[in-house]
């Protein structure tokens, strides 16, 4: 079944075409590294999936609806696409009070979810003060909040040390495991070859490779392949 | 609903918010606490103002003053979300642009009349207690408690809305409080004063015919008097049109552009 459908995607910033002609299909219940150099048009991708950016060609569907059909979009889809995204003022707690309040959300899972990505004991600490990785842990919460059926991660592991990076791969494979579908692009190639079950590499905006991950990469690692396939281009 | 709790829990989670308070008393209090003694130094007068019940108003409705810093308010509902990069989640959230922006109108119009009217009444108290050191003082018009009030929730809630279109249009916090206040502190004030058939149809000119006070001042260069605005209900309504198309901005402005 289709969870994440990208057809003939095309975003277009003045002068720059970020992403063009991008359809992909993105499987239930699979682990799909999207991958790409610098500037390849990952997070604008991302960005028009989510309905924070205007396509301007081309649609981006979620079950087969678009974000701004969805009832409930926070119910549906999780999101981590900036880390930083959290008032640094308030504390862990209060900032998911907030993300469940704006999602119709029965707040009781924050302090479960805390637990789950190790910050119960600064739960009650203002954002302020936390480390880049700690962000990315609460950016994690508040996109499992809802217990959503598709993930989207943008870098989820920048920032993120050896020990929390083996924490995250075995968090997104238990997710996978309940069936749940997770679109995650990162830099972190000898990492994503570990944890995806497919990939889809673009490069200037448009597809250079998409498909399950031994298919794409053969006999080579996936850093290999991905750098014979951008140069390639 | 939901997104009205969620910026409601915005507001009140933020200390930055009580700080806004605190400093709308303060600037309501500064005003009406130090107008008796201005007036009753008033150069070559014939009479002493005090004696005045026009005049004792004017030192009540300076207690209105605070309405500047609910603009801050009203900006910074808006401007907040894009500097500490919140605009994301609070957008993700919302299958339509325009759900969120709505919230934060209302939250903002509410929170700013609330201010706007504990700041006038905390400055009425001030302006009480000030005016108890003159006995020459009149006793204020009867209705100038209420009257002052309800002003107060009037300008309150539509500088705040003023406050989340200039927000708006202008994302960057910085820029956009430095924008909102020279504008209502400096150009919006003098304008009201200095060049009055323009400043008139202004905020601080229309809040100036809402406050419906009787003066005449000649000076040496400035020459206003209270004929020059326009009148209570005329002035309520053009600052109700003013609210009204800055929701209309804010509206187009965040359905039409990416959220970054």
């Amino acid at each position: 079944m289709t969870s994440i459908e990208f057809r003939n995607l095309r975003k277009v910033y003045k002068d720059l075409v970020a992403v063009s002609d991008l359809s992909v299909v993105v499987e239930s219940g699979r682990i799909t590294g999207f991958l790409g150099p610098n500037g390849a048009g990952k997070s604008t991708a991302l960005k028009c999936l989510l309905g924070l950016a205007k396509p301007t060609s081309g649609t981006c569907l979620l079950n087969g609806k678009e974000y701004s059909d969805l009832d409930h979009p926070g119910k549906i889809v999780g999101a981590v696409l900036d880390s930083s995204g959290f008032n640094q003022a308030l504390t862990a707690r209060q900032n998911l009070k907030i993300i469940c309040a704006a999602n119709d959300i029965d707040d009781s899972r924050i302090d479960s979810l805390l637990e789950l990505v190790e910050l119960s004991k600064a739960a009650n600490k203002r954002t302020r003060g936390f480390s880049m990785g700690m962000k990315q842990r609460l950016a994690l919460a508040a996109a499992l909040i809802a217990d959503p059926e598709i993930l989207v991660l943008d870098e989820p592991a920048n920032g993120l040390d050896p020990i929390g990076i083996a924490w995250l791969r075995d968090l997104l494979r238990d997710l996978a495991k309940q069936g749940k579908t997770i679109l995650v692009s990162s830099h972190q190639l000898a990492e994503m070859q570990h944890t995806v079950d497919d990939v889809v590499i673009i490069n200037e905006g448009e597809i250079i490779a998409s498909g399950p991950l031994k298919k794409i990469i053969g006999k080579k690692t996936l850093e290999e392949a991905f750098l014979a396939l951008v140069r390639k281009k | 609903m939901r997104f009205i709790k969620a910026e409601l829990l915005k507001l009140l989670y933020a200390r930055r918010n009580y700080g806004i308070l605190l400093g709308a008393m303060a600037l309501s209090s500064i005003g009406s606490g130090f107008t008796p003694y201005a007036l009753s130094r008033v150069p070559d007068a014939l009479v002493n103002p005090l004696t005045q019940s026009a005049a004792v108003d004017s030192v009540y409705s300076r207690a209105l003053g605070a309405y500047i810093l609910t603009v801050i308010l009203g900006v910074l509902v808006v401007t907040s979300e894009f500097n500490q990069k919140t605009a994301i989640a609070t957008y993700l959230a919302a299958p339509k642009r325009y759900q969120p922006l709505v919230a934060k109108i209302i939250v903002a119009s509410a929170a700013g009349a609330i201010m706007n009217l504990l700041a006038t009444l905390v400055g009425m108290g001030v302006a009480a207690y000030a005016l108890s050191f003159y006995p020459e003082a009149v006793a204020p018009s009867s209705s100038i408690w209420i009257s002052n009030s309800l002003i107060a929730l009037l300008t309150g809630a539509i500088i705040a809305i003023i406050g989340v279109g200039i927000g708006s249009l202008i994302r960057n916090q910085s820029f956009a409080v430095t924008i909102a206040l020279i504008w209502f502190f400096i150009i919006d004030r003098l304008l009201a004063v200095l060049f009055v058939e323009v400043g008139k149809w202004l905020p601080t000119g229309l809040i100036s015919g809402l406050e419906n006070l009787k003066f005449n001042y000649q000076g040496p260069v400035v020459h206003v008097s209270s004929t020059d605005y326009l009148d209570p209900w005329p002035a309520a309504g053009l600052l109700t049109v003013y609210g009204i198309t800055f929701v209309v901005l804010s509206l187009l402005t965040t359905t039409r552009r990416d959220i970054d």
